[in-house]
């Protein structure tokens, strides 16, 4: 009996959390600005979220904040579509076991499960705290980005910026606003983080591969080739050329105003 | 007297020093006073000397042979936690720690000898630096703000101290750094709005024999906190100060509640070690919002400067710019960038960096070069005398800093972004901030910098790679895929007559040296 109930509760809790988290994250992404009601006052925190919270401060608190909020290097966990999304908690617990290398996160293979469990409440709860402040919530809001102008923004992409050279709204850009908003579409606007390098390659004995650079120090290069291959030579033994398309976006850093990076923003938001 | 007699009296009593000195090392520990000019066969704090030159005069290992270099033996601490402390030797055994863990390793062999655990605390877990050593205890700080004196010879506990009050925010990470008798440790605490602070801690007892304050008392209104004391500091015996460098202010991005310069965070300050006197500050970034500790390694150089011989001291900020100073009074010499730095106006009379009002972390945001983790972080620099370069491991970066008055006047009160970023090793002259050579090393950052006199630079990349360098143009003549992330400033000793270099990757400490018969 304390079983199906438990298990009724949990699908109860369940559906609470995705529509409660949802309702906050799409009203997030409305780019018009925020008119909504004040939100309701979070819940006292479970016993869970209690332990996970002083956990978090030992383990987590440096880099995601106390608040799991965002902190030194760390994201703002409570705005994380990951963590957001992830209804039965294994997307956290991945991330909680394996860690992010390659973005600086270490791992935490040998935190018990039961340790997990309570990180996982304890940074679903401050989902609730951080949007039920009075004033708004810290972070950076969409509505936060809207300090720019459209109009001086596309003169921008098709002067000084050199953004046309490479992109078009009617190509590439097309939705892009659909498919990213507020910080993630500025971040992703300064710097492209997923944009892949191209490398073609001459082997000694005169093959020429080309495919996604994979791998690159300073004695071996790697690439993926069309049909899913990683290949591997020492850099000596081969002559190679990258193509970077995220290398205009570093050259365009020590160029931009602040103002013309709010003015590109605005005119990005533009292309839904 | 004739010169050349001079010299060989003194080159005499060097030797008869080092003789009557290695007796007394093996049969008393650690005498405090060889850290001044530690013998071959040491390490005997975390920079290996007093100065933070972080240069040895072994040459056993050169640019010609270096291309031999070879493993001699790895140590597993079997944890998952990256090793970031500078291992200590003394009398052939190596010190060094994880948070919640020392371990008394023989370097001879890489086998343990002994280790310790800390209990279980909620103490932030984010690194440990290393331990200090005085006669035969060893001194670690925990992550729950202990000061542990353990027997060197068992690892027992003697003595537990606290040093800071866990509840109210405090954390330690840094090495103890032993001057006479006084263990100098210092506290972190950011995610507060706290006080920083040094204490000298007598070595027998635990006692508190002064402390320092880094800032006002918390709540003393328009005044800053922070100042916290991440890393040891360097010493100057002659002139009896010990330089530091402390943290930023709190609350982080939001300078409104602490107008003006907010004293004495990001500065290099000049203490008495006996009585923790203030003899001189110098502040590296007034009124800061960015996180840019200028905890970065004061390295202590004599050598001469427009001419003239002097007594310098040097720092390549995380703020981005690198700084020479007259460490007799903290005199500005030299204040000049050291890679792309978007944040001041200018430079003050003082050769303080003027911080652009309009760079302040904003609500829609401020693009920023350095990032928060800044052009250079804790990784130690090594400054060669031969070529007169301060090599630092640096790291070019944009990034995106928020502030606005929803995120509150606490702590970190704010947001920032990282954007981009590039490793990469610079060899700065000294005398004018000009780079000579530059190393790439990938996106993110990897191992400080150790110099020797034979003319190599020991290193890492971003990739897993120990590298050895040549000094004079930054080119590879070794490396090693040790396959874990590299934290560590890499280490050297003497021992058998041979050469031997650490470094550490993930949770594993290598040992390289020349194979025998080499």
């Amino acid at each position: 009996m304390l079983g199906a109930f438990a298990s009724r509760l949990q699908a109860t809790l369940r559906v609470t959390l995705v529509l409660l988290v949802a309702t906050s994250f799409v009203s997030a992404q409305a780019a018009k600005p925020s008119t909504r009601k004040a939100a309701a006052p979070a819940p006292p925190p479970s016993a869970a979220a209690e332990r996970g919270k002083s956990l978090f401060a030992r383990d987590c608190a440096f880099c995601h904040g106390r608040d799991a909020a965002g902190g030194e290097t760390g994201p703002d966990l409570t705005r994380s579509r990951l963590v957001v999304r992830d209804v039965e908690g294994d997307k956290i617990r991945a991330v909680v076991q394996n860690g992010r290398p390659e973005k600086g996160m270490p791992p935490f293979p040998k935190l018990p499960p039961a340790q997990v469990n309570d990180l996982i409440a304890f940074i679903r709860h401050q989902i609730f705290e951080a949007n039920a402040k009075p004033g708004g919530r810290r972070g950076v809001d969409v509505k936060d980005l809207q300090t720019g102008n459209a109009d001086a923004g596309k003169v921008y992409f098709n002067g000084p910026g050199r953004c046309a050279s490479c992109h078009s709204p009617a190509g590439d850009l097309a939705g892009i606003a659909t498919r990213y908003v507020g910080l993630e579409l500025e971040k992703r606007m300064l710097y492209p983080v997923d944009a892949k390098a191209k490398v073609t390659l001459t082997t000694a004995s005169g093959e020429k591969v080309s495919g996604t650079l994979a791998y690159q120090d300073e004695f071996h290069i790697a690439l993926t080739t069309a049909d899913g291959w990683y290949r591997s030579w020492p850099v000596h033994l081969v002559k190679f050329e990258i193509d970077d398309p995220a290398h205009a976006h570093v050259e365009q850093f020590e160029k931009y105003s602040d103002s013309d990076i709010h003015n590109l923003m605005a005119y990005l938001q533009t292309l839904k | 007297m004739n010169p050349l007699r001079k010299n060989c009296l003194a080159l005499g009593a060097c030797f008869a020093l080092a003789f009557l000195l290695s007796g007394r090392l093996y049969s008393q520990g650690l005498d405090p006073s060889v850290i001044a000019a530690p013998p071959h066969d040491s390490w005997p704090t975390y920079h290996g000397d007093y100065s933070g030159r972080r240069h040895s005069d072994l040459t056993e290992i050169t640019p010609q042979n270096v291309s031999s270099l070879s493993l001699a033996w790895a140590f597993q601490t079997g944890q998952t936690a990256t090793i970031k402390s500078s291992p200590l030797l003394v009398n052939g055994i190596l010190y060094f720690t994880l948070p919640d863990y020392v371990w008394a390793v023989d370097a001879r062999t890489g086998h343990e000898v002994w280790h310790y655990q800390y209990g279980p605390n909620n103490g932030l877990h984010l690194g440990q630096r290393g331990v200090g050593m005085y006669k035969d205890s060893i001194f670690t700080l925990t992550p729950d703000a202990h000061l542990v004196s353990l027997d060197a010879r068992t690892g027992k506990v003697r003595w537990n101290v606290v040093v800071g009050d866990i509840d109210k925010g405090y954390w330690t990470s840094m090495a103890p750094l032993v001057i006479r008798n006084h263990v100098i440790v210092g506290v972190g605490g950011d995610l507060d709005n706290l006080t920083g602070y040094m204490r000298s801690v007598d070595p027998d007892t635990g006692a508190t024999q002064w402390q320092w304050d880094s800032t006002p008392p918390a709540g003393t209104p328009n005044m800053t906190t922070g100042g916290m004391i991440w890393l040891s500091g360097t010493y100057d015996p002659e002139l009896n100060l010990m330089y530091t460098g402390t943290g930023n202010p709190t609350p982080v991005l939001n300078g409104k509640t602490r107008p003006g310069d907010d004293l004495y965070t990001c500065s290099i300050v000049a203490l008495n070690p006996d009585t923790g006197k203030l003899a001189w500050a110098f502040q590296v970034s007034p009124h800061d919002t960015h996180d840019w500790d200028a905890t970065e390694v004061p390295v202590i150089v004599d050598a001469s400067f427009d001419g003239q011989p002097r007594k310098l001291l040097m720092q390549a900020s995380r703020n981005g710019y690198f700084f020479v100073l007259d460490r007799t009074n903290g005199k500005n010499l030299l204040t000049t960038p050291f890679g792309p730095v978007n944040w001041a106006s200018g430079i003050d009379k003082d050769g303080r960096p003027i911080p652009d009002p309009d760079k302040e972390p904003a609500p829609d945001g401020r693009l920023i070069a350095p990032d928060e983790g800044g052009l250079t972080n804790f990784r130690s620099p090594s400054f060669d005398p031969k070529t007169g370069l301060f090599i630092v491991s640096a790291r070019e970066s944009y990034s995106i800093y928020f502030a606005k008055p929803a995120d509150g006047a606490y702590g970190w009160a704010g947001a920032d972004y990282d954007l981009w970023g590039k490793g990469i090793i610079k060899a700065i002259d000294y005398q004018n901030g000009k780079i000579r050579w530059t190393h790439d090393i990938g996106q993110g950052s990897s191992a400080g910098i150790l110099t020797t006199d034979s003319g190599l630079a020991f290193t890492g990349d971003d990739h897993g790679n120990v590298l050895a360098l040549d000094t004079s143009n930054g080119k590879t003549l070794w490396h090693a895929g040790t396959g874990g992330t590299i934290s560590i400033s890499p280490t050297t000793y003497e021992l058998d007559h041979h050469q031997y270099v650490l470094t550490a990757a993930g949770g594993v400490l290598f040992a390289w040296r020349l194979p025998e018969g080499h």
